[in-house]
């Protein structure tokens, strides 16, 4: 009998969580709280910017901002439970680089594990790299919205361009017409 | 028949005696198609040639070793074995891979996203001490490789382990756009024999001349041809020219190795300078005015902070924080005067880790 070839490859481990759940989808945005979750890439914050102030004159919603502590890594746990007290969807973005992609599907997977609709925005250049990490985390085929690559040298009137190109993407992961308010 | 001839029969003789190479073929394709191949072969690894490497170390083979905390992905001694020996590596390395990978992990972005970063940069691994003998590794000439197994499987041996261990691979979970040449194929053993100075891992921490491990990630290099001048203070200029140049720059801070050949070493040291001196020199020379910077698109490096405030046109925007973001190193052959810039694509984390001894 041979000796087997042995597998160099790790197991999943520790972060990710098997099949995490997805959380129920609003009924509709009307009056309620948005937090956005700006990554710190160039352009993340007017685009986002954008986008709330679009949210809010359409749907009457609440806006509130704030910072990844990291662009490159998910969000720790404190920061996870402040967004889940404090809103009823959170947004995040905008995902042009490998780590920042694959950091802003997972912070989409945890709160949504944590009953929080979230629609994060990336570029369409990652994501591979975004749907790998969703998979790792346990949400294989996790839905997000894309814009064009790039979207760091866009000037002022583009960011807002894009902002509104993909607002019906985000407000698509967000509600679902008919579902009953938890 | 003919002396060819005769020579062909001896050589078939040795052949016989030889492994099977087409069962050697067949692991060898067994492991590229599993998905484990960098690109090149893997020495395909059984559970003695595991134990040989296992046997070097009093560690525990369940050992933690590294954490991604964002891919959820925990490498033990295990696994870090089994890369190693795919890499190529002789088992009496593996106390050195264990080193070279604790040395990497202490650079935050390695720990943060540096191996799925855009920018695809790649470890500088710095071995020092009496290990470098004991080895076998290259201390002369061609630093920077190839040629010699320890120094061309040791990183190599890290590249695998963030490839099957963390799960980080190309196109996917690794979006480098480029990349650099290189990448997971430099380790350097200092050439301490002509240097006049300590060696990198003393200014790590790990002092008396013991075996060590330095590492941290890298973005580029670029080397410094000047073998004709014979002022210092014209070398150390066309240091700060190269180290000046902006198409790496993105942040506020940036850091740099200096691999320095013996020659421009000594040229140093013989003019009294010590490493700090020269990178007290570089330190307050090597940077950009704001207005150079904004000309060539670059606004955001010449301000105060990450994200800070603007520093104004006229002010002169110095790249390098301290003498940490300008580690020292001395490497190659003594026969021309040319070294090496190369760009940490973080923070060295300043310290260095000694290789552990089997009690």
């Amino acid at each position: 009998m041979p000796n087997a070839i042995l597998d160099p490859t790790g197991t999943v481990t520790s972060a990710a969580k098997p099949a995490a759940p997805r959380a129920p989808r609003l009924a509709s945005l009307e009056g309620k709280r948005v937090g956005l979750l700006i990554n710190t890439k160039r352009n993340a914050r007017p685009f986002l910017d954008e986008v709330g102030r679009l949210l809010e004159d359409q749907y009457g919603v609440t806006v509130t901002k704030r910072t990844k502590v990291n662009f490159a890594v998910p969000e720790p746990e404190d920061v996870i439970k402040e967004l889940v007290a404090e809103n009823d969807v959170v947004i995040t973005g905008v995902g042009d680089c490998g780590s920042c992609s694959a950091a802003a599907a997972a912070d989409g997977v945890v709160l949504e594990a944590a009953g929080l609709p979230v629609a994060a925005i990336i570029t369409d250049s990652f994501v591979p790299t975004a749907d790998a990490m969703a998979a790792l985390r346990g949400a294989p085929g996790y839905k997000y919205a894309t814009t064009a690559h790039p979207v760091a040298v866009l000037t002022e009137d583009k960011v807002k361009e894009r902002a509104a190109q993909v607002l019906d993407d985000v407000v698509a992961l967000l509600v679902e017409p008919g579902q009953a308010e938890a | 028949m003919t002396a060819a001839n005769t020579d062909r029969a001896a050589a078939d003789d040795v052949v016989a005696a030889a492994p099977d190479p087409d069962e050697a073929r067949r692991a060898i394709e067994y492991c590229y198609s599993r998905g484990w191949s960098d690109g090149l072969p893997l020495v395909p690894v059984s559970k003695p040639l595991l134990e040989e490497f296992l046997a070097t170390t009093d560690r525990d083979p369940e050992e933690i070793i590294g954490s991604l905390e964002q891919v959820g992905k925990d490498v033990n001694v295990y696994l870090a074995a089994i890369n190693a020996a795919m890499a190529g590596c002789k088992p009496e390395y593996f106390p050195v891979v264990l080193a070279a990978f604790e040395a990497l992990l202490r650079d935050r972005a390695a720990r943060g996203g540096g191996f799925q970063s855009t920018s695809g940069p790649s470890p500088l691994i710095v071995v020092n001490g009496p290990v470098r003998q004991q080895l076998g590794f290259n201390t002369a000439g061609g630093a920077f490789g190839p040629g010699f197994r320890p120094n061309a499987t040791i990183p190599r041996a890290i590249g695998l382990l963030v490839r099957n261990g963390f799960g980080i691979h190309p196109h996917v979970l690794e979006q480098a756009t480029q990349g650099l040449p290189g990448r997971w194929q430099v380790c350097l053993a200092e050439n301490e024999e002509e240097s006049p100075w300590e060696p990198l891992a003393e200014n790590g921490g790990v002092t008396g001349g013991a075996s060590a491990v330095t590492a941290t990630l890298t973005r580029t290099m670029e080397f410094v041809d000047n073998r004709h001048a014979p002022n210092y203070e014209d070398v150390l200029r066309d240091f700060q020219d190269t180290i000046s140049r902006v198409g790496s720059q993105i942040f506020p801070l940036s850091s740099v190795a200096l691999v320095l050949c013996p020659e421009h070493a000594q040229m140093f040291a013989d003019a009294g300078l010590s490493k700090q001196d020269v990178q007290n020199w570089l330190l307050e020379r090597c940077g950009r005015t704001g207005a150079e910077l904004t000309r060539m698109g670059k606004a955001e490096v010449a301000r105060k902070s990450f994200r800070g405030e603007y520093e104004g046109d006229e002010a002169f925007h110095k790249f390098l924080a301290g003498p940490t973001s300008i580690p020292v190193v001395v490497a190659g052959a003594k026969n021309a005067a040319i070294s090496m810039v190369v760009r940490i694509f973080g923070e060295w984390s300043g310290t260095s880790v000694a290789i552990g001894e089997k009690k």
